[in-house]
């Protein structure tokens, strides 16, 4: 077993999930309507940022979807009080988590899926583009799965929850410059987006893309940055899962 | 059964609304992402939006963000509602009180205005700097914000009553109130829209309420203040018809 992990009741726990999210198939649509309203006010005040937009919107999508970990996680053990319930069966607490942020990737991609046959016909991505954009958005979903997952397991009821939920998304996917190129943001304050999860990765797919240059330095600075959150933040929600398995 | 004993000594009517407003402002103390979310939402996407839009729809984008920010409210009564009657078995209670169903419905939309206050005060600081505005316009824009905090708070509250699981609040609660922001004209005149997506903005009363404070403020080009202040009054009628009908009281 590799660093000690165990995946037993992985595969089992992840094909629930994702039949339990499509079956909330409101949450699918409606989890797409914050981007759509960003894409509709680009279309009608600034259509020619139109294919930055929906990179961003892929990008903010995937970082929704962490959000949606936050608000299962804290449903199944606030709501429902079947966390011990799982923590008790042979269900690993790893496999738990990755469960659930599996579940939620499979079951949210299909409207990201629609976006990106949007993006393709109005600047259609090259092959280096397009696996740029898999591996950041991956990137992206690790991160924000284990804010999600940690996030919901500090709060005792729901409905405390729903505004952390906002902020999040909010910090991280409106103000940043996901939605809008980088060269909108004052110089000083380029650093800081640049280690950003979400707006690193907007940077980097908007720069494969060919859609904003940016330096050798600066796409550095936000591929190291978003490849070390991503894997400090996933080992580190992996721990978290395990101590929260464990009773207090 | 208790409703049908007559509790003269109780409070009848008026007298809980500051019991509600303790409630608004409670929750706004407890928790301080209640307090601070609300307040930041409507500047998230001021901020984006002058990012990304020419500067001269500034001053209409703020007011805009007012009446947003008012018919957020919905959604934060219909989260609260939800709430109060799934997980906290409360509206049973209320039910088998001196409090009749309307004053449940104002207390509710009572409460979700406090924490919804400082943005609004916020902002209308902001475009009195940005853009002059008459004592008329102060009104009209006053007139709208109370108009629209009526009528998404009824629809928030009476679909509420409608949800069966708390899974079900973030995304009717979304879906709802997000497509009928997007769809009216909070952010821009209606005469960038295109034909289809503008007529189907004028079935809304949010769209009537934004016509109205962008004529009254200058800011929309030509406006009919009479006719957007009819449509307004007459969509939120229907709007309000609407929300009672579906609005379920006692459980079945």
């Amino acid at each position: 077993m590799a660093l000690g992990l165990r995946w037993s009741g992985s595969g089992a726990f992840f094909a629930t999930e994702i039949r339990v999210q499509f079956h909330e198939w409101l949450a699918i649509v409606t989890g797409t309507l914050t981007p759509g309203a960003l894409i509709v006010f680009v279309a009608i005040l600034a259509a020619d940022l139109l294919p930055v937009t929906l990179i961003g919107a892929l990008v903010y999508s995937m970082f929704l979807i962490g959000q949606r970990v936050l608000n299962e996680a804290a449903y199944i053990r606030i709501d429902h009080k079947l966390n011990e319930l799982y923590h008790a069966s042979p269900l690993s607490p790893e496999g738990y988590f990755v469960g659930i942020a599996g579940g939620m990737l499979v079951a949210y991609l299909p409207p990201s899926l629609v976006v990106l046959g949007i993006l393709e016909l109005i600047h259609p991505l090259g092959l280096v583009a397009g696996l740029t954009l898999a591996v950041c958005l991956l990137a992206v979903w690790a991160v924000s799965s284990t804010i999600g997952y940690v996030v919901s397991t500090l709060f005792k009821d729901m409905k405390t929850i729903w505004p952390y939920s906002a902020l999040l998304t909010n910090l991280f996917g409106i103000l940043p410059p996901v939605f809008y190129p980088l060269s909108k943001v004052p110089i000083e304050w380029r650093s800081l987006v640049l280690i950003v999860p979400t707006s690193a990765a907007a940077i980097l797919v908007n720069a494969a893309a060919g859609l904003e240059p940016v330096t050798r330095q600066e796409g550095t600075v936000a591929a190291v940055a978003l490849a070390a959150e991503a894997v400090i933040l996933f080992v580190f929600g992996i721990y978290w899962a395990r101590r929260m398995a464990r009773e207090r | 059964m208790a409703t049908d004993v007559q509790l003269r000594s109780q409070p009848q009517r008026g007298r809980v609304l500051p019991a509600w407003a303790w409630i608004g402002w409670r929750w706004v103390w407890r928790s301080p992402a209640a307090a601070i979310v609300p307040l930041l939402q409507p500047f998230f996407f001021l901020y984006f939006l002058s990012v990304i839009a020419p500067p001269k729809y500034f001053p209409l984008q703020v007011a805009g963000a007012m009446l947003f920010s008012t018919q957020n409210i919905g959604s934060w009564c219909l989260s609260d509602s939800a709430v109060f009657r799934i997980e906290l078995r409360l509206q049973d209670i209320f039910v088998a009180s001196p409090h009749d169903k309307v004053r449940y419905l104002f207390g509710v939309a009572f409460s979700n205005l406090i924490p919804a206050m400082p943005a609004l005060v916020v902002l209308g600081v902001i475009l009195a700097n940005v853009t002059y505005v008459s004592l008329g316009g102060w009104l009209v824009l006053i007139g709208c914000i109370l108009t629209i905090w009526i009528l998404y708070s009824a629809i928030g509250i009476a679909v509420s009553t409608r949800l069966r699981s708390q899974r079900e609040v973030w995304p009717v609660g979304n879906l709802l109130f997000t497509l009928l922001g997007i769809l009216s004209p909070l952010y821009y005149p209606i005469s960038i829209l295109p034909p289809v997506w503008g007529g189907v903005a004028r079935l809304l009363p949010a769209t009537y309420a934004a016509l109205l404070v962008q004529g009254a403020l200058g800011l929309g080009g030509p406006a009919n203040l009479a006719v957007d202040g009819g449509l307004l009054v007459l969509s939120t009628a229907v709007g309000l018809a609407a929300a009672w009908g579906l609005y379920e009281w006692r459980e079945r």
